[in-house]
């Protein structure tokens, strides 16, 4: 069911390829398990991380962004307080990595 | 190269920094997880590569070196990272062994076992005949190899990428005057040389990189005309 | 030379400020101060040659003196662990020859740029970022210009990624550790720096690097005005012109 698309609360949304809970980790390890994440990826899929608030989820996704990647939704994490759940894009021509 | 361990969540800790770097992924990490590094001379000038390649994460660093750890290892010009004066008189290979291990416990720090090959070479030998020796012995088991020919505070690292131009045509023809301290700075710059050529294998036409007074020159070497490297005839040193 | 009888001044003691002080210590330098307030880390242990495992935890200054003195036990180390900061940071200058920057912030550059020319000493700053190396030495009065002259400010917040998200590889680091080391021995010489008001930019993929002048900035705040140590040696043709010290 992965990749296909799946209706959801009437949205129409495409499940993502990989999801990687980086709660229980601290920077730098939070960067590098994202980004092998998205290396992992082709172009146009989908990670999914579960960050904790503070600098987890205030720098982890706008890195990504300066990857080259898309960050396209960061949401709290159902039922949890200080827990978010961000949706990034990977884009396989990001500026800063080797062709 | 044999696959080495998978990147668990403690090596991805101690690697993080070098993961972060754009070209430098998992891949890479996993391609020096698996190499096996024979260092040909480990004397003072040597020893900061040999703590940079423990440190990047090389499955197993072979140390080939008969030689008992010297004065001149300790404080002469150059210091060593690895050898306490204390150490002087034990044989360096049980000395470094001893020093590089504590560095990491993910890396195999060991004497080089007689007939091993390694999938790649850190030439760092006390004479220009053991350097093409080694280097040689490195261009015919077809794997990458840097070449560290000190001089005073710089000197000379070759890179040797498989079917580069080979150590005869690229070597210095002069004697290096004795190591200073700064010469550290190359002896770093041959491990980084090292680690691209494992990690990035086709990154890289072979080079020399010359380092005097604290600024580093580029040249890429060129096959000298019937060198053995090109398919001449082998010619007598 | 005999550098027995000199200081150097050295921030940090990690990536860069580690071979620095290995480099000086190999030199000779009598007394070796060290100012270093971190706790060694796992994330450390990639680059930093003067910790090892069994040092995870523990107090990085005295880590780091410990294994200098167990290579060089004829060089005094001095280690502060404290932070370098406004409070310390001339008073620390003045005592020493040399100082030798290898923080990984802006704003403690800023800090040892200006303290290190309001106590007249020369400074030999360095910075490392994923596959470059920058150089430069800063002589009060001297030739070329100063930190503040090449960066107005220090870049804001966000543009430059911080140490904590960049990426890092050690022998590059250990690089450009080990050339600031060699040039903080020159300077103690009373020899010319090769990166005096000259940036020096390396980058390892390439492996190419280039030497490039620093103007001093009219009105900046930090160097202008200084009266020189020695009469200046700069030859005049070099004041507009760049040179470069590798192929481009």
């Amino acid at each position: 069911m992965r990749g296909e698309l799946l209706a959801q609360r009437g949205r129409a949304v495409i499940a993502p390829r990989a999801v990687v809970d980086l709660r229980p980790y601290a920077c730098p390890l939070t960067y590098v398990k994202t980004r092998i994440a998205l290396e992992r990826l082709a172009d146009g899929e989908r990670l999914e991380l579960w960050l904790a608030a503070g600098e987890p989820v205030e720098s982890v996704p706008r890195s990504a962004e300066e990857e080259g990647h898309r960050v396209l939704s960061v949401e709290p994490l159902a039922g949890r307080a200080a827990e978010f759940r961000v949706l990034i894009e990977k884009r396989a021509a990001a500026p800063g990595g080797l062709p | 190269m044999a696959r080495g361990p998978i990147l668990d969540d403690a090596r991805l800790a101690r690697w993080a920094r070098q993961l972060l770097v754009p070209g430098f992924g998992e891949g890479a990490q996993e391609r020096l997880a698996s190499a096996r590094v024979r260092a040909v001379g480990a004397d003072g000038v040597t020893t900061p590569a040999l703590v940079y390649l423990v440190q990047a994460g090389v499955g197993r660093l072979w140390i080939d070196d008969p030689e008992p750890v010297s004065p001149q290892d300790v404080s002469g010009g150059a210091g060593s990272w690895v050898y306490p004066p204390s150490a002087v008189g034990r044989p360096r290979v049980e000395v470094a062994v001893e020093g590089l291990a504590r560095l990491s416990g993910f890396v195999a720090v060991e004497p080089y076992p007689t007939g091993g090959v390694p999938d790649a070479t850190l030439v760092a030998a006390p004479s220009a005949a053991q350097a093409l020796h080694a280097a040689e012995a490195a261009r015919r088991a077809g794997i990458p190899h840097v070449v560290l020919e000190p001089d005073a505070d710089g000197g000379a690292v070759v890179s040797i990428p498989p079917g580069a131009p080979c150590y005869a045509c690229a070597r210095s023809t002069s004697a290096g005057r004795p190591a200073l301290p700064g010469v550290a700075a190359l002896s770093a710059l041959a491990a980084q040389e090292l680690v691209q050529l494992i990690t990035a294998p086709r990154s890289v036409a072979g080079r020399r990189l010359d380092l005097v007074r604290g600024v580093l020159t580029n040249r890429a070497t060129a096959r000298l005309a019937g060198c053995v490297c090109g398919g001449g005839a082998p010619q007598a040193p | 030379m005999d550098l027995t009888s000199k200081s150097a001044l050295v921030i940090g003691a990690g990536g860069l400020s580690g071979p620095a002080l290995l480099v000086l210590a190999a030199g000779g330098v009598g007394r070796l101060v060290l100012v270093e307030d971190d706790v060694v880390e796992t994330s450390n242990l990639n680059r930093q040659p003067l910790f090892a495992e069994a040092d995870l935890g523990a107090r990085k200054a005295a880590a780091a003196a410990h294994h200098l003195r167990a290579l060089f036990p004829a060089v005094a180390v001095e280690a502060r662990d404290a932070r370098f900061d406004s409070a310390n940071a001339v008073e620390l200058s003045r005592a020493a020859d040399v100082v030798v920057d290898g923080s990984d912030n802006f704003a403690t550059k800023f800090l040892a740029n200006d303290a290190a020319l309001r106590a007249r000493v020369p400074l030999v700053h360095g910075g490392v970022l994923r596959t470059t190396a920058q150089l430069l030495s800063v002589t009060p009065g001297g030739f070329g210009g100063c930190l503040r002259c090449l960066f107005e400010a220090p870049p804001p917040a966000g543009e430059v990624p911080s140490c904590s998200q960049a990426g890092i590889l050690g022998p590059v680091a250990g690089f450009a550790g080990a050339l600031m080391g060699a040039e903080a021995l020159r300077l103690l010489a009373g020899e010319r720096g090769a990166y005096e008001g000259r940036l020096y930019t390396f980058e390892a993929r390439g492996g190419r690097s280039r030497l490039v002048l620093v103007r001093k900035r009219p009105g900046c705040a930090a160097c202008v005005g200084m009266q020189p140590l020695a009469p200046s040696e700069a030859p005049a043709c070099e004041a507009n012109s760049s040179r470069s010290g590798g192929a481009p």
